[in-house]
């Protein structure tokens, strides 16, 4: 008899399984992550919201609510339960990368609300979430994820006194998905953990950020591509080039749909409600072929640390289980993502594909980007196309959009800009609400 | 080495290592710390091995990690192990959470790694300070600042394997970032402007909540730079104050 070293104890036989139906009892890890894996994989969870409530009523904390002048829109999530999505008078929580990086991601975004008259925001007093330096480094804590939340959304609140507005005017719409993801799990903490709570209400006290001595949360987490989802028809109808053509695959991101599961949107009119509704939803709407493919359900390598420093992992993964599969199974034109590090990792570890024999290309857009592409955005003047890396050109080129010719005007408009005459989405004066160099609009006017 | 105890008691990790035993108090104050993080018992529910977290885990594709060896380390309590994969496996992890949304348990491998990994952090562990001293642009920048990333740290010379592409346009940076049409983004030290009053609430923040000391414990050198600049903002902002003081009396 052979001797066997498998590490498993003297108990463990070898199940003599054929290969047929090994791959049968294995089959099951391979399922994707979509909707109906998760709702059959696991237990239902409790509503954190309804906790939240009651610690309302208990006086613990005040609730920013959603209100009837955000005009919310009402989504279902993974279990059915209802979320409220406000579409206007928004308050813009920016992302690092995004701002950083990939700036025609915001810019698209508000060029799509002043198009749609939506009110909002965007201004200074904020900060990231931290939590990209917190999954990459363990730098940091609950504590502190707390309470940068807190101090967030409690400015989102006050932010409107600044104009002369009543507080809770603005809803804050979070930019980035680690954020969002990250927010929604620190809040779960938050109204489960009265130490927590304890911990944090000293600190949002000393920094003057309670509302009548309580600590304030948000009645929704809102993601921006939630608000992209629920007014996707009336962006449709803004649609001035037609995209029918466009093979597009979609990157749902993982700190948007993956973590806290239960408040992702699906929609049952977006393939089949299995799959998260972001993002799909919008890229249909538009008119685009959406194009499924076998690793939809794969992270895209960002890593948080590995981005920065063991790119070799990144890369690797993005090129493998993601481009690859995109361009030669999905056959795509583009691939659209919702998040801040996932386009930026699959926009830019393409090129040293080529080390390794791997060239391949695809255009990689935000998707509120491809929407005000289509709806007329310039290419470089506000969708900024020219921090890709990836071929964006080709995408214009299907788009029939004149690249050439409208990066010629935005070569003319840097020396605009040197002559000081620079085009704003916003009166440049509201973005400072606070501190120095601030000016009361009123007085200001 | 103790007669007592099996191999892998008696050596910590790689049983071929050299080098005394980790001892017994400091493994179990270890765990400790991990377990006492109020996320514990929310991240580790049970496991039957069932390997679906790490089937689906991208880390496990390229490193010698796995989420399901991470939870049945903390499940079955095996002090040596966890510390063993506090050196180095810990790292590995990509922080997608598929683990987390695929476990028909509930649990969250990782969010458990990331109990490991403060813990590695709060016990000065070469491990986490090797592993996070590439990483250190990021946390000044983050920690100092608010932002995590700004437009001066792309750049060809820090992503050459990002291709010729980072920018498709040939110009100053300045007057790139000039040419966003969102005021708040014409920036290049920052992904955006921050207001005076935000950076010293992140600093207070900071303070409360023990990150200086931790920073402090992983890396003295950033530790005293971030200082300095908290005490110039913080100057900055009194004398911001004394001015609308000023001109209030006037």
């Amino acid at each position: 008899m052979n001797e066997r070293f498998t590490g498993h104890g003297p108990e463990w036989r070898d199940s003599n399984l054929t290969p047929v139906e090994a791959k049968v009892a294995t089959a099951w890890v391979e399922v994707k992550v979509d909707r109906r894996s998760m709702l059959t994989s696991k237990e239902r969870v409790e509503d954190v919201r309804d906790a939240m409530w009651d610690l309302e009523k208990d006086g613990e904390i005040v609730v920013h609510r959603v209100r009837d002048e955000h005009q919310p829109a009402i989504v279902k999530t993974l279990y059915g339960w209802e979320k409220k999505i406000p579409t206007t008078r928004l308050w813009h929580h920016k992302s690092c990368g995004q701002c950083g990086n990939i700036p025609g991601y915001p810019a698209s975004l508000l060029w799509l609300m002043n198009r749609m008259q939506i009110e909002y925001l965007d201004e200074t007093d904020q900060t990231s979430c931290t939590a990209w330096n917190y999954h990459g480094s363990g730098i940091g804590n609950l504590e502190s994820l707390a309470a940068v939340f807190l101090r967030n959304f409690h400015q989102a609140y006050v932010a409107a006194k600044a104009e002369g507005l009543p507080d809770g005017h603005y809803y804050p719409l979070v930019h980035c998905g680690t954020s969002f993801g990250n927010y929604k799990e620190v809040r779960g903490y938050l109204i489960r953990s009265a130490k927590l709570r304890e911990k944090v209400r000293a600190i949002l006290g000393r920094l003057g950020r309670l509302v009548d001595g309580k600590l304030l949360i948000p009645e929704e987490v809102v993601h921006y591509s939630e608000w992209l989802h629920v007014v996707r028809d009336r962006i449709a109808a803004m649609r001035e080039i037609d995209c029918s053509e466009v093979r597009a695959t979609v990157h749902p991101a993982c700190h948007v749909y993956k973590m806290v599961p239960e408040d992702a949107i699906y929609d049952d009119t977006v393939l089949g409600g299995n799959r998260l509704a972001n993002s799909t939803g919008l890229m249909q709407a538009l008119g685009a072929q959406v194009i499924d493919y076998q690793t939809w359900y794969d992270c895209c390598g960002f890593g948080f640390r590995h981005i920065i420093s063991e790119r070799e992992f990144t890369r690797s993964f993005a090129i493998d289980r993601k481009i690859k599969v995109a361009v030669e199974e999905a056959r795509a034109d583009v691939m659209i993502g919702h998040d801040t590090g996932c386009i930026t990792t699959l926009d830019k570890n393409q090129w040293i594909g080529k080390a390794a024999g791997k060239g391949v290309e695809l255009a990689v857009l935000a998707d509120c980007q491809f929407a005000a592409l289509v709806c007329g955005a310039h290419p470089y003047k506000i969708v900024q196309s020219h921090w890709h890396a990836s071929p964006t050109e080709t995408l214009m080129d299907k788009l029939g959009i004149d690249w050439q010719a409208k990066k010629a005007e935005f070569v003319a408009y840097l020396e605009e800009i040197k002559n000081g005459r620079q085009e704003n989405l916003y009166d440049p004066r509201r973005m400072l609400t606070s501190g120095p160099g601030f000016i009361p609009l009123k007085a200001a006017r | 080495m103790s007669g007592h105890g099996t191999r892998v008691q008696q050596h910590i990790g790689d049983p071929v290592a050299e080098g005394a035993p980790l001892p017994r108090a400091k493994l179990e104050e270890i765990f400790a710390d991990i377990q006492s993080d109020l996320r514990y018992d929310h991240e580790l529910n049970g496991c039957l091995n069932c390997g679906i977290c790490t089937a689906t885990c991208p880390a496990a594709h390229y490193y010698d990690f796995s989420p399901r060896e991470i939870v049945q380390l903390l499940w079955t309590e095996n002090l040596e192990g966890i510390y063993d994969a506090m050196q180095e496996k810990i790292w590995a992890c990509a922080q997608c959470y598929t683990c987390a949304a695929r476990c028909p348990f509930g649990n969250s491998p990782g969010g458990l790694v990331m109990l490991m990994r403060e813990t590695a952090i709060k016990h000065q562990m070469q491990s986490a300070k090797d592993v996070l001293r590439p990483f250190s642009r990021v946390m000044l920048k983050l920690i100092s600042t608010g932002n995590q990333l700004s437009p001066d740290m792309i750049n060809k010379d820090h992503f050459a394997d990002w291709g010729p592409n980072v920018s498709k346009v040939e110009a100053p940076l300045k007057l790139l970032r000039k040419a966003i049409p969102l005021p708040t983004l014409n920036t290049t030290a920052t992904a955006w402007e921050v207001n005076l009053k935000t950076s010293v609430e992140l600093y207070t923040i900071w303070e409360m909540t023990g990150v200086l000391k931790q920073l402090e414990g992983i890396d003295e050198n950033l530790y005293d730079v971030i200082q300095d600049i908290m005490d110039e903002k913080r100057e900055d902002w009194k004398d911001f104050l004394a001015e609308q003081e000023e001109a209030k009396n006037e």
